[in-house]
């Protein structure tokens, strides 16, 4: 039933991307491109299969995550073809892994639970790899040093991490929950014992100290968010969202004043016109980008995105603007606020408390990611880099939120398994 | 914890909404500031990925035109002429705007105009453009005359038909060759401008009728109309003084003549040789108010109305500035002190007298046709001023024939051809002396075909031959040329 739900939705999400692709290569070449059939195959060959994997492997899971997250996919690829031939051809090698990934995910991961027997592995590895960057000749980046290069293919391990790091919390916090509620008094606050809170505390500082360390300012405001959220949903206490919302106020107040990095974000999202030549180019050409693409923006092919820098990555969603305008732009914005709907609902729906956690966790990330960015991009909140999940060039992100979502599907398999509407 | 997730769904509610609402804001609410924002190169970059017009001459050559490019803007502007036509083209640059006939005539070119875009709107399923092609009033030939008569001096020269206002040729020497700005590179293209504009005679502004000068004698012409007009100068009076030099009222300074030269006499003599004595005293003689009537009546102080952006006014002091200030007026009679005239004015001054007193509106448009071949705009000749009489405009014309066949424009002579015209010498520097040396003429006198003004910058020596013997041969190649060319209005 949910199943085809999903197909019918899949093949909505594939006519979308072949139609776009069309269009785009109408738009810049004026024809037909050659390849719309082996394109049109090779989309369709691996949809169809990421469906018939949850066919098999779960297939009481919710029906929107996944042609969600392919319409996302194929609208970002459409994008980056449209703008970097020579890239294309990686994205589209990425976008198998990634679902090759998912379905993958799908495969291993039978028990939810399961995953956090290894929670303290997850940690450690997610904080090695986090280390991985600032390791000479291995880590490299312009701004921010955050990307991890090996022969030819460069990653970006904070991607991955952030999943490793919110299986880590879901687990630990599922098992102490109750402990961390409760605690000594100490003023207004009650703080838990020591030894609850210390593992939680070094995760969160260790993971944010090394993103800053990294300059990666969007990843660490992620990672934060990600903490607070987890720490608040699983102790239902709000003292530590105030504690947190107040630490993160100090320690904004202190990376202002400390570091001309974060000074620079504030002063051009501010008034990026003063430095036009400058560091406020990006967002006052991403503004002439997004604006000049009105409500229905300029057809694809038929803008100039490709003034704006990074539009490929952190910045496409300029690109989408200008050339599908508002009507574009919402939709995608529509998209992630629906897949955030369907991941709080899966949260919602599962009794087991580690799964609970865990799916609001991933919800967090994919939802508070795509905000930050798209606030950023918009100058709606000071710009901070993370890639725009599903649509962003880059193949860490990409697998990574494959990866995310069938988590998300996994987990609501194992809920529609135990309410019995469907069989194992 | 589920209370909590609902929660947390509320709030991510409210981040995406508040996208939204920004994501409205700048797409819908800021588009037009956005996209006007000087910043912003975007309507720059559409006109350059279209497809546009081209501009010729009234002889067929090409002088504009875009041909396939190999980057990313698929067409390339190009000026086959180079040089030649720069300061009536102008150049459609990516960086600095356009100038000339591609900026006055953008819409037409690019296919903006509502007549254009209605037929493309008609032809929504067929793909093109309707780009309009631009046909000057310039002839390429008389243009290349006007070139290497001026040679490498430093001036201008403008031929205009008196019948019609069409230009027939503007050239201004130095020029520059409008690709260089519209190279398509950065890097190329400003250094050329920074080049350009760094060069003390400014090339790429237009001498003809972007930048303006001291007339000199050729003013007399102005002067000589303000005394017909106000009916105190006529063929036979006055008799003006034969003096070497004038002193005007409230000053002890007096005026002389160009090398001491001893003159006088009634109009038609005084402007055969040039007479600064005698038209000083006629400028005061007639007074300020009809001087400034009759200069204003020539255009002066108003914007001239060619379709070429950017003139300059020429100018004539104001009514105020004569207050109690004889000598000024005296000295604006022979086209010193505050009076500045750029070189397309002292032509159009020409081509009243040959049209009977009438000044049409100047242009270089000749037609524009869409691309079906349709006719879409063709000026027709309109009255821009009236200064004077008929009569007026025999008598001075009448007066220009005497200095070309016994006076200080005998070199302007062509066998067979009647030439008026009239000198000019305006002295810029008395150490060491040096002038700007003028011609302003029309021919053939008995029905004119076309009014020339010449003007050689920054020559040695202040003698009135200056403008006969240097500017002179010019008008006289150039009005050769013109007559050499079919006529543009062969029925009359």
């Amino acid at each position: 039933m949910r199943r085809n739900t999903e197909l019918g939705l899949m093949v909505m999400a594939v006519a979308v991307t072949a139609s776009a692709y069309t269009l785009g290569a109408l738009g810049t070449t004026a024809t037909i491109p050659a390849n719309i059939g082996p394109f049109l195959g090779a989309v369709i060959g691996l949809f169809l299969l990421a469906h018939l994997a949850c066919r098999r492997y779960a297939k009481g899971a919710d029906g929107v995550l996944l042609p969600l997250a392919a319409l996302l996919n194929g609208i970002g690829y459409v994008f980056i073809a449209r703008l970097d031939k020579k890239v294309a051809g990686l994205q589209a090698t990425w976008t198998f892994i990634g679902v090759g990934a998912f379905i993958a995910t799908l495969v291993l991961v039978r028990r939810t639970r399961d995953l956090s027997r290894w929670k303290w592995t997850f940690a450690l590895v997610g904080l090695l790899i986090l280390l991985l960057p600032l390791i000479p000749g291995l880590g490299y980046g312009v701004d921010a040093r955050l990307w991890v290069r090996v022969g030819g293919l460069t990653f970006q391990p904070g991607e991955v991490a952030k999943l490793l790091l919110a299986i880590f919390l879901a687990a630990y916090l599922s098992e102490r929950r109750e402990l961390l509620a409760v605690g000594r008094k100490f003023g207004p606050f009650e703080i838990p014992e020591g030894r609850d809170l210390f593992p939680l505390l070094f995760a969160w500082g260790a993971s944010l100290i090394i993103m800053i360390g990294q300059k990666d300012l969007g990843s660490s405001l992620l990672f934060f968010a990600l903490f607070l959220v987890m720490v608040w949903v699983a102790t239902e206490r709000a003292s530590f969202l105030a504690i947190g919302l107040a630490l993160f106020a100090a320690g904004a107040y202190f990376a202002y004043h400390q570091f001309q990095h974060v000074r620079t974000r504030v002063t051009i999202w501010l008034d990026p016109w003063k430095y036009y030549n400058g560091k406020g180019y990006q967002l006052v050409e991403s503004s002439f980008s997004m604006a000049w693409g009105g409500l229905t923006g300029t057809g694809i092919g038929r803008g100039h995105p490709d003034r704006v820098p990074a539009v490929k990555t952190d910045f496409i969603l300029s690109a989408i603007g200008e050339e599908l305008g508002l009507i574009g732009t919402a939709a995608i914005v529509i998209a992630y606020l629906l897949m955030v709907g369907a991941g709080l609902r899966i949260a919602l729906r599962t009794e087991d408390p580690f799964s609970k956690l865990l799916a609001t966790g991933l919800t967090t990330i994919l939802g508070i990611q795509a905000f930050i960015i798209i606030g950023g991009v918009t100058r709606l909140v000071p710009l901070t880099g993370v890639t725009l999940p599903f649509v962003s060039y880059g193949g860490s992100s990409l697998i990574a939120n494959y990866v995310l979502v069938a988590l998300l599907l996994r987990i609501s398999h194992e809920t529609a398994v135990r309410a019995g509407e469907v069989e194992r | 914890m589920n209370k909590k997730i609902r929660r947390l769904g509320l709030f991510m509610l409210l981040c995406y909404s508040a996208l939204f609402v920004r994501l409205n804001w700048l797409q819908i609410n800021e588009k037009s500031a956005y996209d006007d924002n000087p910043l912003n190169r975007r309507e720059v970059l559409r006109d350059f990925a279209k497809p546009r017009g081209t501009i010729e001459s009234v002889d067929g050559v090409v002088l504009a035109q875009s041909i396939p490019s190999t980057d990313k803007y698929e067409l390339q502007r190009v000026y086959p002429k180079a040089d030649l036509f720069a300061h009536v083209t102008g150049s459609f640059s990516l960086y600095f705007g356009s100038a000339g006939v591609e900026q006055e005539y953008n819409d037409i070119l690019a296919g903006q105009t509502t007549k254009q875009s209605l037929k493309s709107f008609s032809d929504l399923f067929v793909d093109r453009t309707n780009v309009g092609d631009v046909t000057l009033t310039l002839d390429s030939v008389v243009q290349q005359v006007a070139k290497d008569a001026l040679g490498t001096r430093d001036g201008s020269v403008v031929a205009l038909d008196p019948r019609t206002g069409g230009i027939y040729a503007m050239w201004s020497h130095p020029s520059y060759d409008p690709n260089l700005l519209a190279n398509h590179d950065f890097a190329t293209a400003s250094a050329a401008r920074t080049f350009l504009n760094n060069i003390p005679s400014k090339p790429l502004l237009a001498a003809s009728y972007q930048e303006r000068y001291f007339p000199g004698s050729t003013f007399k012409l102005v002067t000589a109309t303000a005394g017909l007009e106000s009916g105190k100068v006529t063929v036979t009076q006055p008799v003006y003084p034969t003096e070497t030099q004038y002193t005007p009222p409230l000053t002890t300074r007096p005026i002389g003549n160009f090398d001491g030269e001893r003159c006088g006499g009634t109009l038609p003599e005084i402007l055969r040789v040039s007479c600064n004595t005698a038209f000083a005293r006629m400028a005061v003689d007639v007074g300020p108010v009809q001087m400034v009537k009759t200069a204003e009546g020539f255009g002066f102080n108003q914007r001239v109305p060619i379709d070429l952006p950017s003139p300059a006014r020429s100018v004539y002091p104001p009514l105020a500035a004569f207050d109690r200030n004889t000598p000024k007026l005296a000295q604006t009679g022979f086209g010193q002190n505050d009076v500045q005239a750029t070189p397309l004015q002292m032509g159009l001054v020409a081509a009243t007298v040959a049209n009977n007193g009438v000044m049409l509106v100047p242009h270089v448009l000749f037609e524009a046709r869409d691309s079906d071949g349709e006719l879409l705009e063709k000026p027709v000749p309109r009255v821009w001023q009236t200064p004077m009489t008929p009569a007026t405009a025999a008598i001075l014309r009448d007066a220009m024939i005497g200095v070309v066949q016994g006076g200080t424009g005998t070199k302007a002579q062509i066998p067979g051809v009647t030439v008026a015209g009239k000198t000019g010498t305006a002295q810029t520097d008395t150490n060491p002396p040096s002038s700007h040396a003028w011609f302003v003429a029309f021919a053939p006198a008995e029905n004119p075909r076309v009014a020339v003004a010449v003007l050689v910058k920054g020559v040695p020596g202040v003698s009135e031959v200056t403008g006969g013997q240097l500017a002179a041969p010019i008008a006289k190649a150039v009005i050769q040329a013109v007559l050499s060319r079919p006529d543009p209005l062969p029925n009359r």
